[in-house]
């Protein structure tokens, strides 16, 4: 009997073994490696002998916007719709931007919007608002936006610049305003131009012709990449980078969001902003070229860029003289 | 086991296991075997060998027993800790997902939220904060990952605030800072919350399987314990010419008894376990699911709208969580009450909501509805009244849960550590009724 015992126990401590509660570990998750955005290949520009600011002329003086529009066209279309829709931006302060405390976007780029809508359904009464559908698209959608089949906007106002592989995509109303890539710094650097910002970490948004124009004037840069502008700043403002290349409108509404950043004067790329709008409604574009025009010359262009840009980049120039003589290519 | 030189086999008096013996009976045809082959030998040696054998039956029968019910009662305790926890789990991403609808609604208002919003957006993080604290002590294996779920929390907290500091100043880089929290919490949190909630379930249904395990134990340790009780009493029979062994029937019989109510008891209450786990453990996990979703189509309702006219991924991500909701909700069933009228009640508001928003193209009074201004369609309100109504049955179907695995525990005989005392009484009855027929051999 005795010799029982330390067997019984043995067993009665391997049976209780085998009924604890060890668990293992919860593991954590591996994070997904992020999908490394492919470097935005320059299209190689091929302009066939036209200019790419060239656009189409518009055909004597713009319709009533109290009457009926043309019949046949787009803008009839757009009438008949009750509204415009426009492909904005939210977040490019100054240009199309959401005011916080509105809730409303408002910007330059909008007020180019609001100028082509009044032109279609007459300035809207005092209270009123425009009759504008904005839709906030981000910048690689500027295009696909246009050439939506199911659901496309009218007009995309987004600090698009006007080139010619994108004339192969999509319609550019006459230069609306002349931008340019510039490079903002933390107010304490001692840069007087990109040639100092050698490896430095300076961010341009992905995909976007910032970044290779910063590749080509100062190759020593470490270049980031955010996937917008707004991004970038974030990413400025966290340290995460020591710069940020880019438009200088963009750059202005950084500036005025940030005190402790400044832009250096260097401008090293021309970008000429257009309004783009689809191939398939040239006489739409002739139109906005139309609106244009009145705008630049009755002092609208002008308030608009007083009140948005001024602030940031100094007193209004002259604005961008229309150039024309763009055929239209059959349907 | 290497066997010495010196020591010839034959002459080595060794006692042998008490099993080996049993298959050498017949020792006594094999000259001088020492002490402990006479002790074995003729009819009292044979008595002497089932008496051992019975006894050491009854008391493995015993620590079977203690085994049984200890496996079960502590399967049950782990069940309730673990459901305990996968609720606590489940409520920590229910305090995320909750904080973070407040967030992405709140960016629809701009710089000035409500003041209950704030408060609710506070409050849930304060909650979810305080539930990792917890859950960290309630389950060591969790602890790495809810000590990386806290680190991330630190970042999605500060990024909040400084989207909220910039909001109030007007500057739009605010909506960036609320876009990377969201993408913090989206990408980095809520997979470590998806991890945890996935590492409880599995311990749940490995606690909830063990229960029933627990009666194996008993049923084969009674078995095979009365199948030698029966031989034993058998051998004597004829042996002895007495048809019955008092004592050693007493044992059987006290075997039998243990075996019967410890099988019944143990069967009942995994039965009881397995009806918690089908009914009120399944509504919690559905309620916790479905207002998981309720909140993720919440959010992206205002990402949607946020978005402006390029939010269709967010929609089609509604969609999906709403679909999740639906199918949960039926999972609960007729047990739901009126929360099914509730969530449809929320889901028309939102569906007027993407029309004033799509089909008019009427931002302005898409956002009146979804930040409740508009109070004839207010999405704020009927989100609420779902929200209110679920979390409630929540409570119930979880303390459901708790109460009903406690009182399966409790309902348990204390054969746990009665076993081995039961055990060894047996075989001292064994051996009390063995040694009456032993005396007859003096």
């Amino acid at each position: 009997m005795k010799k029982l015992i330390p067997l019984a126990a043995a067993t009665a401590l391997l049976l209780t073994a085998c009924g604890n509660a060890n668990y293992a570990t919860t593991q954590i998750p591996p994070v997904p490696s992020p999908s490394v955005a492919a470097p935005a290949t320059p299209a190689p520009e091929n302009c066939k002998g036209v200019d790419p600011l060239a656009s189409y002329q518009p055909d004597g003086p713009l319709p009533d916007p109290k009457g009926p529009m043309p019949a046949g066209t787009w803008m009839e279309t757009i009438k008949k719709r009750g509204r415009l829709i426009a492909g904005v931006s939210a977040d490019s302060f100054n240009l199309g931007y959401r005011d916080p405390i509105t809730g409303q976007i408002q910007g330059f780029d909008i007020d180019m919007i609001y100028a082509v809508a009044d032109a279609i359904f007459g300035k809207p009464a005092p209270g009123e608002a425009h009759k504008v559908e904005l839709r906030v698209i981000s910048s690689p959608a500027r295009i696909p936006s246009l050439r939506d089949t199911k659901n496309p906007v009218d007009i995309v106002a987004r600090n698009m610049t006007i080139n010619c592989s994108r004339w192969d995509q999509i319609a550019f109303s006459a230069e609306y305003y002349r931008s340019g890539q510039k490079t903002l710094v933390q107010l304490d650097s001692t840069a007087k131009n990109a040639d100092d910002l050698s490896d430095q970490t300076i961010c341009a948004p992905a995909g976007s012709t910032s970044l290779d124009n910063l590749k080509k004037r100062n190759p020593k840069i470490k270049p980031i990449t955010a996937d917008t502008d707004t991004g970038c700043l974030v990413l400025f403002q966290q340290g995460k980078a020591q710069g940020i290349s880019g438009d200088d409108t963009v750059l202005a509404g950084d500036v005025a969001q940030d005190p402790y950043a400044k832009v250096l004067p260097e401008r090293f790329s021309e970008e000429p902003y257009g309004l783009g709008i689809s191939l398939q409604h040239p006489e739409f574009v002739k139109f906005v070229n139309g609106v244009l025009e009145q705008i630049k010359l009755n002092g609208y262009w002008k308030a608009s860029y007083d009140r948005w840009l001024e602030p940031a980049l100094g007193k209004a120039p002259a604005p961008p003289v229309a150039r024309y003589g763009r055929p239209i290519p059959p349907k | 086991m290497t066997q010495t030189q010196s020591a010839p086999p034959a002459t080595v008096p060794t006692a042998p296991p008490p099993g080996t013996t049993l298959q050498a009976p017949n020792a006594r045809t094999a000259g001088p075997r020492g002490a402990v082959a006479q002790w074995f030998e003729g009819t009292p040696g044979r008595m002497r060998a089932f008496l051992i054998l019975a006894a050491a039956m009854s008391v493995v029968f015993g620590l079977a027993a203690a085994q049984g019910f200890s496996q079960s009662d502590g399967a049950l305790d782990r069940a309730q800790a673990n459901t305990a926890q996968l609720v606590r789990i489940q409520a920590i991403h229910t305090n995320l997902v909750s904080a973070n609808a407040d967030a992405t609604n709140a960016f629809l208002v701009g710089g000035l939220e409500p003041p209950e919003q704030r408060a609710h957006f506070v409050n849930s993080l304060a909650a979810a904060a305080g539930l990792i604290a917890e859950a960290a002590t309630a389950q060591p294996a969790d602890r790495d990952v809810l000590g990386a779920l806290n680190k991330t929390l630190i970042t999605y907290g500060g990024l909040i605030e400084q989207a909220r500091a910039n909001n109030r100043q007007g500057l739009p880089i605010g909506s960036q800072y609320l876009k990377d929290a969201n993408s913090v919490l989206q990408d980095d949190s809520l997979p470590l919350v998806k991890a945890l909630v996935e590492a409880n379930e599995k311990r749940v249904d490995t606690e909830f399987d063990g229960i029933s395990q627990g009666t194996i134990w008993i049923l084969v340790g009674g078995l095979l314990s009365l199948a030698v009780f029966a031989i034993t009493l058998r051998w004597l029979a004829r042996r002895t010419h007495r048809y019955l062994n008092v004592p050693i029937a007493a044992g059987a019989a006290l075997v039998l008894l243990t075996t019967v109510v410890g099988g019944v008891s143990l069967a009942g209450a995994s039965n009881s376990a397995k009806d918690t786990r089908s009914s009120e453990y399944e509504r919690t996990l559905a309620l916790s699911r479905a207002r998981i979703a309720a909140y993720d189509a919440r959010s992206n309702e205002s990402l949607t709208l946020i978005a402006r006219g390029s939010g269709d991924a967010f929609d089609k991500a509604y969609t999906a969580a709403a679909a999740q909701v639906d199918e949960q909700l039926g999972k609960v069933g007729g047990n739901g009450g009126n929360l099914q009228q509730l969530w449809t009640a929320y889901k028309s508001v939102h569906d007027k909501v993407r029309e004033t928003d799509a089909k008019q193209g009427n931002w302005d009074g898409a956002v009146a509805m979804a930040v409740g201004k508009d109070e004839t369609n207010s999405s704020v309100d009927t989100f609420n009244a779902f929200d209110s109504s679920s979390n409630q049955q929540l409570t119930r179907t979880s303390t459901g849960v708790q109460s009903e695995l406690k009182d399966a525990r409790d309902g348990l005989p204390p054969i746990g550590w009665l076993g081995v005392p039961l055990g060894i009484l047996a075989a001292l009855l064994v051996a009390w009724g063995m040694s009456q027929r032993l005396e007859e051999y003096r």
